[in-house]
């Protein structure tokens, strides 16, 4: 049995990865079809968990990760001839010169462990190391499905490397084998960590919301996917929204002929399930949005069914 | 010596929860008050600050970025590059020459600094763009990276070089700079953090805005910087007792509420600031009237001087 990786991607932010992530991971645990992996790749602010939380008695499983590497000196070696800065050792300017004690400082945030200072130094005075970087967290959530998300150490330059380390770590999860659908919820933009999102993805969902931010953002990111050659479809959030700029909107999709997933109009249901600290799927079944998301769903079989 | 601008760093973690929003109109309200302003768009992933000014980008400088070229005569594949390179850029099978994978080249320029016989040459890519304009009076400078490159990291530090250059400008006396960031916390958003002097985190009463405003919380406090909170959507009910409850407890000094409203959907969408607007404020809405008293409050809390 093959495993379908769906990811749910936006370029910008807050127009409603998560809460549609939630709902689908509701409706496919629930669903006789599907074993699902649920994933959170926003590992700079993983916010699925609050809204899948472990089942009772479950203990979340933490693994430390060290994808970050950076770069150490050893002041005994070191002869003081300030090559590492008269040469420009350092591409990323981490390497700045001590003038009282004539040693170099290497400023953590900006090495990237690249090696050239330690490849470079005639006393190799500098030495690399792996450091953590963040952490990869499981557990069985309520619907009995495995989540798994990853979480960055602040300030460790990493976001992109811990993405592929949180989907390998799924990948090598003895569940992947038996699921048959893993769910990701993305990181915003269209960067590093997205890039790194994408690779391997079966099928893109784009979300997006009828607003210049929102379709400015959506071009951009579909750039990439189509990059990737995924195939992808839109799902437009707050579809309802006054605004004078709908019918910009509506001229692009309809210009460009992307398929439309299903639209959520604005729901008091969906910030109200949210505050519950529930899937809007879960929290008001018989609501508008949760109407719409039911169809995106089933919409999104009809779609995985082709691949 | 000129003095330099007061930078007031506006960032959030969560994304959408209108970052791009109070730094155009804290930046229209500064400009419209007399003071020399420059916005600074660093989300360089989805630069959203000229559409919110109704603008567009024209000239650009591009943003080059390392990439080794290998010399197929004077290599002699002994494979030293391949062997040193820590995120296996560059691909060596014995006796063979080493092919560059671009995607995960880090730019260390360490192959074309070891190579014994020059082989690798120094080339290079365009990775994104810096623009630099003036919608309705405002001076902006804008990075943006290209579509399907990863290294938004070197579009950033471009944007700080050219922030730098602009402020030293003997013609350019800035008064106060304005940057906003991406969502999240990654190194971006900790650069532009680093460069400012004040940090305004934007944030929403929702879970997931409580959530990832005590994160960037962290990563601000961790790079040693004042900041202060924004709450937009203040009127958001479900959630919004408890934010502000969480709020008080932990000590979080606030700048201002903005509470939902249409006038802010509208001038977003239309591409006018809200703080453009010209009428009397009492035919204002709430919004309006709660970005007025934020701008007092940044006025008292950065002690900006025109």
């Amino acid at each position: 049995m093959d495993n379908i990786v769906v990811g749910i991607v936006s370029g910008k932010g807050g127009v409603g990865k998560t809460t549609l992530t939630a709902s689908l991971a509701s409706l496919a645990s629930n669903d006789e079809e599907f074993t699902p992996i649920i994933l959170d790749c926003d590992v700079d602010a993983p916010n699925l968990a609050i809204i899948l939380p472990p089942n009772s008695g479950v203990d979340p499983q933490k693994k430390d990760t060290f994808t970050t590497i950076k770069a150490s000196f050893i002041s005994d070696k070191c002869v003081h001839c300030k090559k590492c800065i008269d040469d420009h050792f350092c591409e990323f300017n981490a390497l700045t010169w001590n003038e009282e004690k004539e040693v170099p400082i290497i400023d953590y945030l900006k090495c990237e462990g690249c090696s050239a200072c330690k490849v470079l130094c005639p006393e190799h005075a500098f030495e690399i190391h792996p450091v953590k970087s963040g952490e990869i967290i499981s557990y069985e959530n309520k619907y009995d499905s495995l989540l798994i998300y990853g979480k960055t150490q602040l300030g460790s330059t990493t976001s992109g490397k811990l993405v592929s380390e949180v989907k390998d770590f799924a990948k090598h999860s003895p569940k992947f084998n038996s699921s048959n659908l893993t769910i990701v919820d993305g990181p915003p933009g269209i960067g590093c960590p997205v890039i790194a999102m994408l690779s391997g993805l079966n099928y893109v969902i784009a979300i997006t919301e009828p607003t210049p931010s929102g379709l400015h953002d959506l071009v951009r990111i579909l750039e990439l996917v189509e990059q990737f050659k995924i195939p992808f479809s839109i799902v437009v959030n707050k579809a309802d929204l006054k605004s004078p700029f709908q019918k910009k909107f509506k001229k692009y999709i309809k210009d460009t002929r992307h398929k439309i997933l299903g639209n959520i109009d604005f729901d008091y249901a969906i910030p109200e399930a949210m505050s519950f600290a529930e899937p809007v799927v879960d929290y008001a079944p018989n609501s508008k949005a949760s109407i719409a998301i039911k169809k995106i769903y089933d919409n999104l079989k009809k779609q995985l069914n082709h691949i | 010596m000129a003095t330099k601008p007061v930078i007031i760093c506006v960032t959030g973690g969560k994304g959408g929860t209108g970052k791009t929003l109070v730094a155009v109109n804290l930046a229209t309200m500064f400009k419209n008050g007399g003071y020399k302003t420059l916005l600074v768009d660093g989300d360089g992933e989805n630069p959203n600050t000229y559409l919110l000014l109704g603008g567009e980008l024209g000239k650009r400088k591009e943003v080059l970025f390392f990439k080794p070229s290998i010399n197929e005569e004077k290599c002699t594949k002994c494979g030293l590059c391949a062997e040193n390179c820590v995120p296996h850029a560059l691909l060596h099978v014995k006796d063979s020459i080493p092919v560059p994978i671009l995607a995960v080249c880090s730019g260390c320029k360490l192959c074309y600094k070891i190579c014994p016989t020059g082989a690798i040459e120094a080339d290079y890519k365009t990775v994104g763009w810096i623009y630099e304009l003036n919608e309705k009076g405002l001076d902006l400078l804008v990075g943006e990276l290209k579509p399907g490159e990863a290294r938004s990291a070197s579009v950033i530090e471009a944007l700080l070089e050219e922030l730098e250059n602009k402020v030293n400008q003997a013609e350019t006396k800035y008064d106060v700079v304005i940057i906003d960031t991406a969502p999240g916390a990654h190194c971006d958003v900790e650069e532009l953090i680093e460069a400012a002097d004040y940090v305004i985190p934007v944030t929403e009463p929702t879970r997931f805005g409580l959530t990832d405003l005590i994160r960037i919380n962290e990563l601000i406090s961790l790079l040693h910087k004042e900041f202060r909170v924004i709450v937009n959507r203040s009127t958001l009910l479900g959630f919004k007792n408890q934010f502000f409850e969480d709020l008080d407890k932990l000590h979080l000094d606030n700048l201002g509420n903005i509470p939902l409203h249409d006038e802010v959907v509208n001038s977003y969408c239309a591409g006018i600031p809200l703080m453009e607007n010209k009428r009397e404020r009492e035919k204002m809405g709430p919004a309006y009237n709660a970005f007025l008293e934020i701008f007092e409050n940044v006025k008292e809390w950065t002690n900006i001087k025109k």
